[in-house]
């Protein structure tokens, strides 16, 4: 059951890999989120090397949101003009967000880096989400009627020049703010080894405020060329994305995603962020808490050398 | 019958020389004390099966006398620099050190022994030999330099001092916990009078390239003879070709990737909506 790998260079249980992917494409499917951020931790615990985990995930990403994307589009729920949009910003945050890893893995601060917007990114989303969809569960438990939603549009973010009209999103805006947006997910999908749905989706829906439904297919679209665009560059600037290991956890994630994209039907919205609001509050803290627990070991070997 | 003598040759073949091999090895097995030894596989050839190896080496030590003897085998995995960084308590919070690089630590080292190290041999005969972990040389330039690489500047290349024991000691402490720095005093086992064997255990972490055996025989605390080895690790068939794809054609290899992932979420898709 073992296998090695070539570039990760240890061996580990293949099926163990495939069921870790079909999870984290079931995650995937049913949020409409990546799913990296719970994938990394775990291939970090089966003892492959962080950045090779970082790197080999994305074209998993790739793979279960590729699948979703079509899933989505056959429902016309992708505004591809927005998505492309984003995806332009993705890039240069990606190319960005690669350089910056390099740099900071050579100062040996990766880690705290990483740890830090795990705590930061992951806790205030999860917190966030977790209390905006608990008061609307409890809201409906009570019966109480639909408060009317704040539909006035923030000044400044509409008052900026460029804009284009975004018919499936029901919007006319500037394109700075979708271009600032991905720019920043870029980035933290290379930092993170993320797709950067759990932010996504949160900003597309209270600060770009787009339809609902198309949020989670158009974030899936622009997750896809982001975290392809940051395979491409660890794959050629890094050397450190497994084909092996990829594969292994993509065909795993495409059932997955599959899965749970249709179970993704048969719950209520703000059930489905309250569940995923929990899920990253918990990633958060776990991953956040490495900064105040004493280390079993003082010292720990930084990665990062190949080329130094 | 009177035999015939046999006509004389024509021309007499003049006597050869004794070259070096063969005479110089029947007389030291004659009468001095040497080690000789073989591995049973000197190529590990690591595929996508590959879950550690154990070698075996088995090795003879030649007249024996009444004088104990001990074997001592030393196996050296290829140098590569090494980082390090120390976790540091600021404020409530564990940050990272500044890095310390370590310019050549082997990254495979284990010694085997018929009895530990300390009783074999004294300090510094191990130290002079390099034999045992504690005298390992891990490559450090003697005083302190900073430069800068990649534009980042004051990269400590290294720290000498008595802290600079404290982050020798965390390298070992560290590949021990991966078994990649290994000692056993007592891998040494003797299946005969002079015929002894030892197993190589590599981890699947153990680095690629050529590694070095070397077999010690001591006697009174001292080294008598020693034979050299080398050993091959190298990654064979898909797993070399994978590897070389992804250093010679990065790009490409990265392209692939994606397209190759992208092509099994969109055939899953399609599978998905038969049913």
């Amino acid at each position: 059951m073992d296998i090695y790998l070539p570039i990760a260079e240890v061996s580990v249980n293949w099926a163990v890999l495939v069921m870790l992917g079909a999870l984290v494409g079931f995650v995937s499917g049913l949020f409409g989120i990546g799913g990296g951020f719970l994938m990394a931790p775990v291939l970090v615990f089966l003892g492959i090397p962080p950045t090779v985990a970082v790197a080999s995930q994305a074209s998993h990403v790739v793979a279960s949101s590729t699948s979703g994307v079509i899933r989505y589009s056959g429902q016309g729920a992708v505004d591809y003009r927005m998505g492309g949009i984003m995806a332009v910003g993705g890039a240069i945050g990606a190319f960005a967000g690669v350089e910056v890893f390099r740099w900071l893995r050579l100062l040996g601060q990766a880690d705290l880096v990483v740890a830090l917007s795990y705590l930061l990114f992951l806790g205030s989303i999860g917190c966030l989400m977790l209390y905006e969809s608990l008061t609307e569960i409890l809201r409906q438990r009570r019966g109480e009627p639909q408060t009317r939603k704040d539909r006035r549009r923030p000044m400044w973010l509409y008052g900026l020049p460029f804009k284009l009209r975004f018919p499936r999103s029901g919007l006319y805006i500037s394109v700075i703010p979708p271009i600032g947006l991905g720019i920043l997910v870029g980035v933290l999908s290379a930092i993170m080894g993320v797709g950067g749905g759990f932010i996504l989706v949160p900003a597309m829906l209270y600060v770009l405020r787009m339809k609902a439904g198309v949020v989670v297919g158009t974030s899936l679209f622009q997750i896809i060329i982001t975290t392809a665009i940051t395979t491409v560059l660890q794959a050629g600037r890094n050397q450190t994305v497994d084909i092996v290991l990829s594969m292994i956890l993509v065909v795993g994630g495409v059932v997955g995603a599959q899965i749970g994209a249709r179970f993704a039907g048969k719950f209520r919205a703000e059930e489905l962020r309250a569940a995923l609001g929990l899920i990253v509050l918990l990633v958060g803290m776990q991953m956040g808490l490495d900064l105040f627990v004493r280390p079993s070991d003082l010292f720990l070997f930084a990665p990062g050398i190949s080329d130094g | 019958m009177i035999p015939i003598p046999p006509p004389p040759p024509a021309i007499i073949a003049p006597a050869v020389e004794p070259r070096v091999a063969a005479p110089e090895r029947s007389v030291d097995t004659a009468s001095d004390l040497r080690i000789a030894a073989a591995l049973t596989d000197a190529r590990v050839r690591v595929d996508s099966g590959f879950s550690g190896a154990t070698i075996v080496l088995y090795g003879a030590v030649f007249n024996p006398g009444d004088q104990p003897t001990d074997v001592v085998v030393v196996v050296r995995g290829p140098d590569a620099p090494v980082r390090l960084v120390k976790k540091t308590r600021n404020m409530g919070v564990w940050l990272n050190s500044r890095p310390v690089l370590f310019e050549g630590a082997p990254g495979f080292y284990m010694t085997a022994s018929t009895r530990p190290l300390s009783d074999i041999a004294d300090f510094g005969q191990l130290r002079r030999l390099g034999v045992g972990v504690d005298h390992l040389r891990i490559d450090a330039p003697e005083e302190t330099r900073t430069v800068t690489r990649y534009g980042v500047r004051d990269v400590v290349v290294s720290r000498l001092g008595e802290d600079y024991l404290d982050w020798r000691r965390a390298v070992i402490r560290l590949r021990e916990a991966a078994a990649l720095y290994n000692t056993d005093p007592a891998g040494v086992s003797f299946v005969d009078r002079g015929l002894f064997r030892a197993e190589v255990e590599l981890p699947t972490t153990a680095p690629t390239g050529i590694y070095n055996a070397e077999v010690w025989l001591f006697q009174d605390g001292d080294p008598v003879s020693v034979s050299n080895l080398t050993l091959t690790v190298e990654k064979v068939g898909f797993e070399r070709n994978v590897y070389e794809f992804a250093h010679r054609q990065p790009w490409l290899y990265g392209l692939m990737c994606v397209l190759l992932a992208a092509m099994t979420g969109y055939l899953a898709s399609r599978l998905f909506r038969r049913f």
